[in-house]
């Protein structure tokens, strides 16, 4: 019989693969659980009694460990029902696990809530697998920012000039227009928004030869992110900064 | 019902304690005026005072009302080892263990970038100074085994590199008189990697 009143009863979901974004402590012994689920986008979840001594949960639900969670509820106060492993917790060290940080700190800033993405979700999971392997790749993290950017419809157009639709040359130099792409200019004037044509075709071609690309495509990230992150900062980012 | 203001500002400000909910402030409230006034006042006395004198210990920066609390002005501890801890509950376990004679320093917290807490929050310029004296041989991180807690051992780890100073994280495994069977993988695959030889 359905019970009519309970009507959260209805909207139980079982089973969803997710990682843990972030974790507030709330009351005595639950958790706010921020999770990344791959069929249902961002959701926030109460986990009830999970930080109590005899909790077995307590281990589980810490970010980085692939998870199946069932939860139940309305759209603004959902329940954890249950949660397993999915797998072997990705083992993140130093550096690799500040960047850790960081991807989950971009993803909170900018996916909207209950907007589902199932490849950002490979994405994430594939770029954790990297960042396991030990040293860290600065491209790991460019890579990450540009499917990121590419699934959220503000993937950036790094092969032709958006102002006469010719390719992009790689002796050229070219002016960054957010939102709208890249034009030529006459010649090179150090400006914070000229890239180099060859530092831009590396970036779409996903590779990095040398420092400058490599140079050229953080920097260029950083000002593509910005229009999405708005006035705050990512405080992941400065830790970095600060342990380099 | 409603209270007079005295009785209700009263249950309001009782409430500021943890797990404490209008229900349990208006019987705390109620028994201390039925029962204990005395010892209310007491209660009043002593919130007052601590709050008024308690204060971080300069050192290791425990609460203490001191200018340095009793552990880092005591000559029978070990100058030249320093654990750090997370809370100044962590201290009391450790010291509960009772074989550690060495100093703590507390970072109040762990890093937590999507909480806004940084290195200045932690106390992060106070280490770096104790670093810098040149007493310390042996730096013992004992924050907790969380992604934040690991997280900052790291951080702290990277930080005294550039001193003369020995690095060593707790280690993390299978609780004594546990079994294997009741472990969940994470930490035993922590105990299977950190095993030792025999």
């Amino acid at each position: 019989m359905i019970n009519y009143y309970r009507g959260w009863d209805l909207n139980k979901i079982t089973l969803q693969p997710a990682f843990i974004l972030h974790r507030r402590a709330y009351r005595e012994t639950s958790l706010l659980l921020d999770l990344f689920t791959e069929s249902y986008g961002r959701i926030s979840l109460i986990a009830r009694g999970v930080r109590g001594h005899r909790s077995r949960l307590r281990s589980l639900l810490q970010p980085f460990v692939p998870l199946l969670i069932s939860w139940q509820g309305k759209s603004e106060l959902m329940l954890l029902n249950a949660a397993e492993n999915n797998g072997a917790p990705f083992q993140l060290r130093g550096d690799c696990l500040l960047s850790g940080f960081y991807l989950n700190e971009l993803l909170m800033r900018v996916l909207p809530k209950q907007d589902p993405h199932p490849p950002l979700y490979t994405i994430y999971h594939d770029t954790l697998l990297e960042l396991q392997s030990g040293m860290l790749q600065q491209h790991t993290l460019r890579l990450f920012e540009k499917k990121l950017l590419a699934e959220l419809g503000y993937g950036l157009q790094l092969q032709y000039d958006f102002s006469t639709g010719e390719k992009v040359v790689a002796e050229q130099f070219y002016l960054f227009y957010p939102e709208q792409g890249f034009k030529r200019s006459a010649s090179y004037a150090g400006e914070k928004m000229q890239f180099k044509g060859k530092s831009l075709l590396a970036l779409a071609e996903e590779e990095f030869p040398d420092e400058e690309c490599r140079r050229d495509a953080k920097r260029l990230m950083r000002i593509a992110l910005a229009s999405l992150l708005g006035l705050s900062f990512l405080h992941s980012r400065k830790l970095f900064t600060e342990v380099q | 019902m409603q209270f007079t203001p005295l009785l209700t500002q009263l249950i309001e400000a009782l409430r500021c304690l943890p797990g404490v909910g209008p229900k349990t402030a208006q019987r705390m409230a109620f028994q201390l005026l039925e029962h204990h006034r005395e010892k209310g006042k007491y209660l009043a006395k002593t919130l007052h005072e601590a709050m008024q004198q308690i204060n971080h210990c300069t050192y290791c920066r425990t609460f203490s009302e001191a200018e340095l609390c009793h552990l880092c002005s005591s000559a029978r501890r070990d100058h030249s080892l320093l654990c750090i801890v997370e809370s100044p509950s962590d201290i009391v376990a450790v010291e509960q263990m009772g074989s550690y004679r060495g100093l703590y320093f507390v970072l109040m917290g762990h890093l937590s970038p999507l909480d806004g807490i940084g290195p200045e929050q932690l106390g992060i310029k106070e280490l770096t100074l104790l670093f810098a004296r040149n007493t310390i041989k042996e730096v013992i991180l004992a924050t907790n085994p969380t992604v934040e807690g690991e997280a900052t051992a790291h951080y702290i780890s990277e930080l005294a590199k550039q001193y003369p100073i020995t690095v060593t994280r707790i280690a993390h495994g299978v609780p004594l008189g546990g079994e294997l069977e009741y472990i969940d993988s994470g930490t035993l695959a922590h105990a299977f990697a950190g095993r030792g030889m025999l």
